[in-house]
């Protein structure tokens, strides 16, 4: 009984229909046109390079799902990178004890949002928005805007470079994390209290549900998981700089909504935003790849993906626009 | 449902004449229809003398209608000169300002009516009485001769009163006829030339106020036989299951609260729109946390700060707006149902599909709800079923007491005998039932006892068996 699947079946149905036809057509383009692209390299490439925004996309779902927004995510990815480097090398903790310090942190910056969003009432495109510029501002004074971490030892540098079962092993993380999110989505109570929320907050509060409580979940889960971002981030790169994810936010809250989740809150899925982040990390690398357009790919693939997501919300509307056509004509019709 | 059936009323210029029935009698139709918002579908209108067919709000508004409501529809940010200006000038075509002059009238008609308030004043800085007199003078300002003010004193001080009755009556001396609604009886004697009463739609009489006194005014706005059958009590009251001692809350505007409600009865809680009964209501459910008083459940001191430790304690509260405290529309009733009980049937918060689906067929069984399966969202059923499944959501909860907010508000005849009857079901299974409403002959037909509130406290503790004019005088205030 996932609240997901009669009501708005049809809707999800068509949309994540709609994606897949997508990418299938993404695939099968740059596979013709590109150079290199269908190969299992660039695939772990495509993977590689689409850890972080997957894994903030997928903690942006609950979320949005809850009518709120989170647009500090890539700004904690920032401050989390740094104060690993700093943990790290200046502190002088091993890299798995400054890792787990780090998640510690993430956590607390969610906090902070949650904090503010619970307690104090404030809307959390406000709040969130204050502590895109808060986090990032403390990353790059901690850095004093130029200092960056490197030399990190290989051990640490194999979680962005290195293999496990053949995999990249930041796609084992990603992994994880997406069974965990849509398991914690789609098959616990967790999920439902999202939807409610984002539905009508007021309607869940009267059911009883902890509503603070859980929005300050979903935000702390979002600090976490931020934090395991700059994790794979500076495994991948080697060096922790102030300006680590800078503008991610953006990529992740787009790949939520081309997947389908409703900015107004309530419906949307995870398998959603994986597709969406999908079309995004394909069309991105395949851009790069095609001889005619590989030097202007990073412009064109941020215009596609505008159009994709505005083509996306329009879709999406054009059912409603239609049964609202109908339904004038025929009352009019009705009334001659 | 006819909102209004058969009214006849008419008022000359010069008077003050005040219009009184229940909630939901009719009044705020009515005046929607003299303002031209809404369309009679039959009878007639004249103003001035001249029948009006097709009455808009701007027809109206030109014709000389004004309405003032209770709460001003002003604009906060702007001043009282701008505010006036919005109303009343026309657009010019150079859309030039005159700034003078807009002051200027805005002076003038302040002063008219005696309002000491500056034109430069920003609204927002204004209290309700001064913004009620900046409508006033609006209403001045665009010649209205007939000006309606619905409940005007409702949040006004003594003091503000007596200035608001000063500009009635100057208004009435100009020659403009008032229409003034009102709940409080002691005004119609103080203010009135004439009252006119309305019951389920209906005018049911018109007389001159010397001619009228309190009593008869109460037995005329009730003056009904109960029509419906309701169940009969079965049970005898059992322990008690809440009982408040001087409960107060500043922000609901509730006060000194004593109240009890035994196992296996039904307490219908009366009064008037605004008494305080919902703000009551959201205390015990601790959406707005009393602060002060004490509450006892089966006998022991408890505090209940949300609505989870409400649930806690054994206390369901099925809200009055129902789309959008009720239920969650967009999902389905099934999810609806287990919304309050998520703990209890998701153990370690893992959604049991199967459980649900079981529960949410009983509840279909056991209620009647009218659906095509447990996954039909809430939106796709009715009025009287979406209640059903509120119900249900809280029936789930297993409660000890029930508070039920206008159980039967917006609900069909057919589904409004049927929520009666579980009600009725659910005190026999030894439920405490805590029935608050507004319709009066249900809190008559289905009430063990009746507690009334007025001005956010209970004012009289009534046996099930009184008459519908104990009840009315008791909310009213009235003293015997």
């Amino acid at each position: 009984m996932n609240t997901d699947k009669r009501g708005f079946k049809s809707i999800l149905l068509r949309h994540e229909t709609i994606l897949v036809l997508l990418l299938i057509a993404e695939v099968l383009y740059f596979n013709a046109a590109g150079r290199r692209f269908g190969t299992l390299d660039n695939g772990f490439n495509i993977v590689r390079h689409s850890v972080e925004i997957g894994l903030l996309a997928l903690v942006m779902t609950p979320i949005i799902l809850t009518g709120g927004i989170d647009l500090s995510v890539g700004s904690m990815l920032g401050l989390c990178a740094v104060l690993f480097g700093k943990l790290w090398r200046d502190a002088g903790l091993p890299p798995w004890l400054a890792g787990i310090c780090t998640l510690v942190i993430g956590a607390a910056c969610g906090g902070v949002n949650a904090a503010l969003i619970t307690r104090l009432r404030l809307p959390p495109l406000i709040v969130t928005l204050g502590t895109m510029s808060l986090f990032r501002g403390l990353a790059e004074a901690i850095t004093q805007g130029t200092d960056a971490f490197t030399n990190f030892p290989p051990s640490f540098l194999f979680l962005g470079t290195g293999r496990v079962a053949g995999l990249p092993t930041q796609a084992w993380i990603l992994l994880f994390v997406i069974v965990a999110v849509w398991l914690l989505v789609h098959r616990t109570t967790f999920g439902r209290s999202f939807r409610a929320i984002g539905f009508a907050p007021e309607g869940a509060r009267y059911a009883g549900i902890p509503v603070e409580r859980r929005i300050a979940f979903a935000y702390v889960l979002a600090g976490v998981i931020a934090a395991a971002a700059a994790l794979t981030y500076t495994a991948r790169f080697g060096t922790a700089k102030a300006d680590a994810g800078f503008g991610y936010e953006l990529f992740a809250i787009t790949a939520v909504v081309l997947g389908g989740t409703s900015i107004f809150g309530g419906v949307g899925s995870v398998h959603g935003t994986l597709l969406g982040v999908a079309a995004i990390a394909v069309l991105s690398n395949g851009l790069s790849r095609v001889p005619a357009i590989m030097n202007t790919a990073s412009e064109l693939s941020g215009m596609l993906t505008g159009a994709l997501l505005l083509l996306a919300l329009a879709g999406g509307l054009l059912p409603k626009l239609f049964a609202a056509r109908a339904k004038q004509s025929a009352s009019s019709a009705a009334a001659k | 449902m006819r909102a209004l059936k058969g009214v006849s009323f008419d008022l000359h210029g010069g008077e003050v004449h005040a219009l009184l029935g229940e909630n939901g009698a009719g009044k705020s139709t009515l005046i929607k229809v003299i303002t031209g918002a809404h369309q009679p579908d039959g009878g007639t209108i004249e103003i001035g003398g001249q029948p009006v067919r097709h009455l808009t709000p701007a027809a109206a508004h030109k014709l000389g209608v004004a309405c003032i409501y209770q709460q001003p529809a002003l604009f906060p940010d702007l001043t009282v000169a701008e505010n006036i200006a919005l109303r009343l000038e026309p657009a010019s075509p150079t859309r030039r300002v005159d700034w003078p002059t807009r002051r200027e009238r805005a002076a003038k008609l302040l002063h008219q009516i005696g309002a000491d308030i500056s034109p430069d004043a920003e609204v927002r800085a204004l209290s309700m009485p001064e913004q009620q007199l900046v409508e006033i003078a609006c209403a001045l300002g665009a010649g209205a001769r007939i000006v309606i003010m619905d409940e005007p004193t409702a949040s006004l001080t003594q003091k503000e009163q007596h200035l608001l009755f000063a500009v009635v009556k100057d208004l009435r001396a100009s020659g403009v006829g008032v229409i003034y609604i009102t709940h409080r009886l002691e005004e119609i004697s103080q203010l009135a030339d004439r009252v006119t009463v309305l019951r389920d739609g209906e005018s049911v009489g018109t007389s001159a106020v010397s001619e009228m006194n309190e009593a008869s005014l109460i037995k005329l706005m009730v003056g009904r036989e109960v029509s419906q059958i309701y169940p009969p009590a079965e049970s005898e009251p059992g322990s008690r299951v809440l009982a408040l001692k001087n409960l107060g809350c500043v922000a609901g505007g509730v006060r000194e609260v004593n109240l009890e409600v035994r196992a296996g009865e039904v307490v219908g809680l009366s009064g008037l729109v605004g008494a305080g009964r919902t703000e009551l209501a959201r205390i015990l459910f601790g959406i707005t946390p009393a602060d002060a008083g004490e509450i006892f459940l089966n006998g022991e001191p408890v505090t209940i700060s949300s609505p989870q430790e409400a649930v806690a304690h054994g206390i369901a509260y099925v809200p009055e707006d129902r789309r959008r405290h009720g239920v969650i529309l967009e999902m389905p009733i099934a999810a609806n149902m287990t919304m309050a009980i998520h703990p209890r049937i998701f153990p370690g918060a893992w959604l049991r599909f199967g459980a649900e689906q079981q529960l949410a067929l009983d509840f279909i069984r056991d209620l009647g709800v009218k659906a095509y399966g447990p996954e039909a969202p809430g939106n796709s059923l009715s009025g009287g079923n979406q209640q059903k499944v509120s119900l249900a959501r809280w029936l789930a909860t297993k409660p000890k007491l029930l508070i039920l907010d206008e159980p039967t508000q917006g609900v069909d005849v057919g589904a409004k005998s049927e929520i009666h009857k579980i009600i009725r079901q659910l005190a026999k299974a030894g439920l405490g039932v805590l029935m608050i409403s507004s319709d009066l002959p249900e809190i008559l037909g289905m009430s063990d006892r009746i507690a009334v509130m007025r001005g956010g406290t209970i004012t009289a503790m009534l046996s099930g068996k009184s008459d519908a004019h104990d009840v009315m005088a008791a909310a009213l205030g009235q003293t015997k």
